[in-house]
């Protein structure tokens, strides 16, 4: 195999990667701040999408209006679950927030195939499809304008985790809890921001992959990769769960150039089997270690 | 002017079991009051109760006057209530800087670097540590930063939960003579020590818990002299035999 075929599929595996990567940083910031995991996650970016896709359908107004739409959808719906699911059920064990999500992704699925249709649906990219040439290698514009904006929004969410109180304050209830309420941190706002930020990311991940995979009521299924880019990353870890994405995306796109095509799918669990048996905290991960 | 600090008759319960049960005390103004007891005995959980990390189930908790007993933890720390908690609970993963920042969540924007020069006037020893992990701290150091992080917000009254605990014999002498100096600025404190006898030299008033009920208040003068104090907390009055 040529070093331009190589290329060409390692980007666009790092395009696929950066998707994982988006959906693993949502689920990680729901689970620093909720200890829990939301198995919604990829079912609310799927209604977000739709949404914004149901506003180009009807008043054909440019992507950007699409985005800021399928945005403010994607934090209303974060907002909303937080405020009427998740914050009674908090009280109890994890699990039954666990549960809840579980069944408001099936709900979520359902509502959206009454709404929409369980059809596949073609979504506007704002990337052309005229291959860039690189001397010998030609690369698809998509995969590059996913990664560039992955990695933008990756930068945004480092500036705000690192340099805004907010940022501070969701960091700081990921740490100790007790402690950030000492320090005059609401815990029940950073719940309701967390929710609203992991929700607007992904919403921005639909939108970016919704050209690709097309949308359709299923496409919230793209989550459980970025489940596992995050445990590969080892969980809870912002870094990791960049580095876990982007591995997970590399690799499944490499792997039938290697192996049987039909191996594809498997691929992920395979990676995370392989990767767990040598570093059971995930890549980036810290060793285990239970917090009072 | 109302006392800085009022509890009456203050119950705690975890489940069906009572931490605290009627516990009733006062703190005035500029005032370093100690909490003696024994370990289990409710003085965390009065602590944690007055800070607003726990629901009293009766009783009334009122700061400078003002109602503060069922008020969110967020409210009782930017009234002025800043409370450093038993085993300090720094935030390992932040540096020094990020500890004390986190500090001054409630603090307005522009007097945050004000606050933070006073932070390291106070533990110069932090200044240098900054940008280091607290994790990485020493006992002693991480102590001052978990003082230091309480004073961002220039709390009127300060809970400090066994401040002393683990550390060296000279080092918690530096952590009770800087405990003096800011309760020289007019910082009302409310102590919960281990170490009965220090505790009280530092304090002008103690209160002695047991099971959760008060059973002993009064000047440290008095406490000192009172013979259960004696015989429990300060190894005297009764001969002890060696182990």
């Amino acid at each position: 195999m040529t070093t331009a075929a190589l290329v060409h599929v390692v980007v666009s595996g790092l395009a696929t990667g950066s998707i994982y990567a988006l959906m693993a940083i949502s689920l990680v910031i729901i689970f620093n701040a909720t200890r829990t995991l939301n198995f919604a996650q990829g079912e609310m970016l799927m209604v977000s999408t739709f949404v914004g896709f149901t506003v180009y359908a009807r008043a054909k107004v440019p992507l950007v209006v699409v985005m800021l739409v399928a945005v403010v959808a994607a934090a209303l719906l974060g907002w909303v679950i937080e405020r009427v699911l998740i914050r009674h059920a908090i009280a109890s064990t994890p699990f039954d927030v666990l549960i809840i999500t579980l069944g408001l992704s099936l709900v979520l699925r359902s509502a959206a195939g009454l709404t929409w249709t369980h059809d596949e649906f073609p979504f506007p990219s704002f990337f052309g499809d005229r291959p860039i040439t690189l001397g010998p290698v030609r690369l698809v514009p998509v995969s590059l304008g996913i990664i560039g904006a992955s990695l933008g929004l990756m930068w945004g969410l480092w500036a705000l985790f690192t340099h805004t109180r907010l940022g501070r304050a969701m960091r700081a209830v990921a740490q100790n809890q007790r402690a950030a309420r000492l320090m005059g941190i609401s815990v029940e706002r950073v719940y309701s921001a967390s929710w609203v930020l992991a929700s607007v990311v992904g919403a921005l991940a639909g939108v970016l992959i919704a050209p690709v995979i097309f949308l359709s009521s299923k496409m919230g299924l793209v989550a459980i990769n970025g489940f596992i880019a995050a445990v590969l990353g080892g969980f809870g870890s912002m870094p990791g769960a960049v580095v876990g994405g982007m591995l997970l995306g590399v690799i499944e796109n490499l792997a039938p150039l290697y192996l049987p095509s039909s191996i594809k799918h498997s691929v992920p669990f395979l990676v995370l089997i392989a990767i767990l048996l040598i570093r059971p905290g995930g890549v980036l991960g810290r060793p285990a270690r239970r917090k009072v | 002017m109302a006392p800085t600090l009022v509890v009456e008759d203050l119950a705690v319960y975890y489940g069906k079991r009572r931490a605290v049960d009627g516990v009733s005390l006062t703190v005035g103004r500029g005032e370093i009051v100690s909490l003696l007891g024994a370990n289990g005995s409710g003085k965390s959980t009065t602590l944690r109760a007055i800070s607003g990390l726990v629901r009293p189930a009766r009783g009334r908790i009122l700061y400078e006057g003002r109602d503060i007993t069922c008020a969110p933890a967020d409210a009782i720390v930017a009234a002025g209530v800043g409370h450093v908690p038993e085993g300090r609970e720094v935030f390992a993963e932040f540096t020094v800087r990020e500890n004390l920042l986190v500090g001054g969540h409630t603090v307005p924007r522009n007097d945050v670097t004000e606050r933070l020069e006073g932070a390291f006037g106070l533990f110069p020893v932090l200044y240098g540590r900054q940008r280091q992990l607290a994790g990485t701290l020493s006992g002693g150091e991480q102590q001052m930063l978990a003082i230091a992080r309480a004073l961002m917000t220039r709390p009127r009254l300060l809970l400090l939960d066994e401040p002393s605990l683990g550390l060296a014999p000279m080092l918690s002498r530096e952590i009770f003579r800087t405990i003096r100096r800011i309760n020289a600025t007019g910082v009302a404190v409310l102590l919960v020590e281990q170490n009965a006898r220090r505790a009280l030299r530092l304090a002008g008033r103690g209160y002695v818990l047991e099971t959760g009920h008060v059973v002993a208040a009064g000047t440290c003068g008095e406490l000192g002299e009172d013979s259960r104090v004696r015989a429990a907390y300060l190894g005297l009055g009764k001969p002890t035999r060696a182990p």
